[in-house]
């Protein structure tokens, strides 16, 4: 019996060993988002949620730093061979958590299937193609010498194309993108990221372990399991966090940052955003939106600096534009014009004195206090005798709603995928057009071709003053005509306990590389 | 006529009721409170110094304004103001005329069918009995919140929310007054099962008087004091019913704020400084139910026999 037990103990003790090796990923984090993914599918849909899932359980080929310079990570190296043509060098030996090894298949596979993806082909519209040059060494080809190149490759996160290929049990094809649909990928994943879905419930709690062979053997991170609760209600997010609840929260609403602020036990970061907030007005639902001066009239009867002083508590810059100060497009003459008397007086001559009544929708648990923006925006749209019937809902119903622009008016954030004042336009002012993704995100069907051929133009423009002058006065453009109502660019805060290092792996494009993460 | 008038005002001032209501103080004070509230909520437009429903009057710059008294505070505003800007005081009378109304008109609808199908069970017996009464059962097995979550995401999906915040009112007497029949029905047809057996009937029926006479002009007037009992704590359970769901985002839409819907917009600023927008109509609903329920309880030791006969 003795010896049994020996010999137990002992091959406990050698089982125990390699996992004592790689136990460094120990801790355990509880986090708390306002909501959860929408899907596990990384191409179906393009917004912030979405990412965060991306740089959790895939890798870029290279990503952002905190100063916004770039950090080599799938891709090892890359060089550029002409101005149309940059080659990158693959890290070799990256596994994906299905076991297949990362090739430049793989990167084939994903680039052909963002160029299919509805949400995600304008932004690679410039690419004219990739070429495979051997296993672990591919090119990344534009028609035109495009200076965002790079900007670009960090939406780059490499799926496992033996993964995602071939049939489902059911006959679909399991690469297929189905928007707000159960496809094979909506519902499995398979990437290089640190992380591995564990368990998920929409809407309920997903769960994340330890990919235990990831690449990054450099990496600090010490979380081995992470579990994601969605809080819609800002001050029970707040209170989860506060009574040890959950470890980190994000995002901390405005008027409860001096609560965090004051207890010691929590430690709150903050960045200035440039995710803007606006809404669309759509001109295909109402008429009346078709006249500019109308649009004017709603634009002089918002008063964005009482909607970021009083609602965002300050923490939000107001906004007459779409690029924030330090894009090229930022045109510094552009600024607010709330003037009641104005709008009422625009309203007149657009022959609408008695107003209309429109709908309107909004998230309300997408942007900081997005449907207390959307209350105060309907409130001083009555002022101007057009009556709103609000309607906000929780992303999950928000997205679908969208993308059939159910709505009059509809409210968006926006954070340029490519920090740069270009990506704004085309997804949010482009004439919508679906084949080359134009315009995915115009809610208002607002169209202006000129404008459009002058962002085209600004995109190839390698001058950089000349670049800025065009998209400046595109900025000046849309302004004059009223394009779409902007609101303010929402500022960043994440909160968590003391002991969770988040400082070091935040950025102010709010993709926390949660791999990186220090729990002490 | 005068003297009729006068000697049934006599008859009251002699009858038990007059004379222990008199000597009850929490039942005066109850009574007052009650009455100033509903006056206050009546009146509503003339003594509220701002529409809290017409969107054009608010400003955002106004928005949460503290109570008078409190550092920042504007004397425009005497409860503050809540996180849109509107005035606290305005919308806490609009509010209580919107619980008030959906409690009276709740109760009304209630009445309404419990005495009707109480009468019908009690007095007919048999398989109307049976049927009526199984079918309060199933009602009563799913809860009030239940019932008027489901109506009210139907309704809502439906007629879309402009339309539904024109009907959300009478939605909500409606989903309320359905809901808890089976309340008043159970009692009324436990007083007619006794009243029935009674020898005024017998006479009645002697006398040759049709099944809806007997009911409704013999047995009836015999049943009311426990419906009155009933309904004045079901009052109270209406407006907190529409209270709950107000709360829960179902009952009165944003733009037309009750006591409810007013506890809720504070909720998020509850722990960060502005605690007034939650806690003013918080205190209202209080006292509002409490005094409701107060003279309901006084009520029923007056109209029980047993305690004053006995």
């Amino acid at each position: 019996m003795k010896k049994l037990i020996a010999a137990f103990v002992g091959s406990m003790a050698l089982a125990a060993a390699p996992v004592a090796l790689s136990a460094e990923a120990t801790k355990e984090l509880k986090m708390a988002y306002d909501a959860d993914p929408v899907t596990l599918d990384i191409h179906e849909q393009l917004s912030g949620g979405i990412l965060q899932l991306s740089h959790m359980t895939f890798d870029p080929l290279l990503r952002w730093t905190q100063d916004l310079g770039f950090e080599p990570r799938l891709a090892e190296s890359w060089e550029r061979i002409d101005e149309n043509t940059m080659r990158f060098k693959l890290r070799e030996g990256v596994k994906f958590h299905s076991g297949n090894e990362l090739t430049t298949a793989d990167v084939k596979f994903t680039f052909d299937r963002l160029k299919e993806s509805q949400d995600f082909k304008a932004i690679f519209k410039p690419f004219s193609g990739i070429n495979v040059i051997d296993d672990y060494t591919f090119e990344l080809v534009t028609s035109e010498p495009y200076p965002l190149l790079l900007n670009t490759a960090t939406y780059i996160f490499p799926l496992d194309s033996e993964f995602y290929s071939g049939q489902t049990e059911d006959g679909k094809d399991k690469s297929a993108i189905l928007k707000h649909g159960n496809s094979f990928a909506s519902e499995n994943l398979s990437g290089t990221g640190p992380y591995t879905v564990a368990e998920r419930k929409q809407g309920v709690r997903v769960e994340f372990e330890r990919f235990d062979d990831y690449w990054d053997s450099e990496s600090p991170g010490n979380v081995g399991k992470i579990v994601l609760t969605p809080i819609k209600e800002n001050a029970t997010r707040v209170s989860a966090l506060l009574s040890g609840g959950v470890d980190f929260i994000a995002p901390v609403p405005p008027n409860d940052l001096e609560r965090i602020k004051r207890d010691n036990s929590t430690n709150l970061v903050t960045m200035s955003g440039t995710r803007i907030i606006l809404f669309h007005m759509n001109q295909e639902r109402v008429e009346a939106f078709k006249n500019p001066k109308v649009r004017q009239a709603i634009a002089y009867a918002i008063n964005q600096e009482g909607i970021a002083a009083k609602i965002m508590k300050g923490f939000a810059t107001p906004a007459a534009q779409m690029s924030p100060a330090g894009y090229q497009g930022h045109n510094e003459s552009l600024t607010p014009r709330f003037d009641v008397a104005r709008a009422k007086e625009l309203m007149k001559e657009a022959g609408y004195e008695d107003g209309f009544t429109i709908t309107m929708m909004a998230p309300n648990n997408r942007y900081v206090n997005d449907d207390k923006i959307a209350q105060a925006v309907a409130a001083m749209l009555a002022r101007i005798n057009i009556k709103v019937d609000l309607k906000t809902l929780p992303k999950a119903q928000y997205w679908p709603e969208y993308d059939n622009r159910a709505a009059d008016m509809m409210m968006i954030g926006w954070h340029a995928d490519t920090e740069d004042s270009a990506n704004f336009y085309e997804f949010l002012t482009f004439c919508p057009d679906a084949d080359s993704g134009a315009g995915q995100y115009n809610a208002g069907n607002y169209c202006n071709p000129e404008i459009d051929a002058l962002v085209e133009k600004a995109n190839v423009e390698t001058d950089l003053d000349k670049r800025a002058a065009m998209l400046k006065d595109v900025e000046q453009r849309l302004y004059d005509d009223a394009a779409f109502i902007p609101l303010h660019w929402q500022d960043l805060a994440w909160a968590a306990k003391q002991n969770v290092k988040i400082e070091p792996v935040l950025n102010v494009m709010n993709f926390p590389y949660l791999g990186d993460l220090v729990v002490e | 006529m005068t003297t009729a008038t006068v000697s049934r005002w006599d008859r009251f001032r002699e009858s038990f009721f007059w004379y222990s209501f008199k000597r009850d103080k929490v039942a005066i004070a109850s009574f007052a409170v009650l009455l100033l509230m509903v006056l206050a909520a009546v009146f509503a437009p003339l003594l509220a110094p701002t529409d809290p429903y017409d969107l054009a009057q608010i400003n955002i710059m106004n928005s949460e304004l503290p109570p008078v008294g409190l550092d920042g505070a504007d004397s425009a505003f005497p409860l503050g103001t809540d996180a849109q800007g509107r005035d606290l005081l305005s919308t806490i009378l609009y509010g209580t005329r919107v619980s008030l109304m959906i409690g009276f008109g709740a109760v009304v609808l209630q009445a309404f069918l419990g005495i009707l199908f109480g009468l019908l069970a009690g007095y007919l017996g048999g398989k109307v009995d049976a049927i009526l009464m199984r079918i309060a059962d199933v009602q009563l097995s799913f809860s009030t919140l239940m019932v008027a979550i489901i109506v009210g995401a139907v309704f809502k999906a439906s007629f879309g929310n402009l339309m539904f915040g024109e009907i959300a009112i009478y939605m909500l007497i409606f989903i309320i007054g359905v809901a808890e029949w089976p309340q008043i029905a159970r009692t009324v047809r436990a007083s007619v099962l006794a009243e029935k057996k009674k020898e005024y009937v017998d006479a009645a029926k002697v006398m040759g008087f049709g099944t809806r006479r007997i009911m409704f002009r013999h047995i009836l007037p015999n049943t009311l004091s426990p419906i009155f009992v009933i309904a004045t704590v079901q009052i109270a359970n209406a407006i907190i019913s529409e209270a709950a769901l107000s709360f829960l985002g179902l009952g009165m839409p944003e733009t037309q704020p009750s006591l409810g819907s007013l506890i809720k917009s504070g909720f998020d600023y509850i722990q960060s400084g502005s605690w007034w927008i939650t806690l003013i109509p918080g205190l209202v609903l209080v006292v509002l139910v409490l005094v409701i329920n107060l003279l309901g309880d006084w009520l029923r030791d007056v109209m029980n026999p047993r305690l004053y006969k006995g």
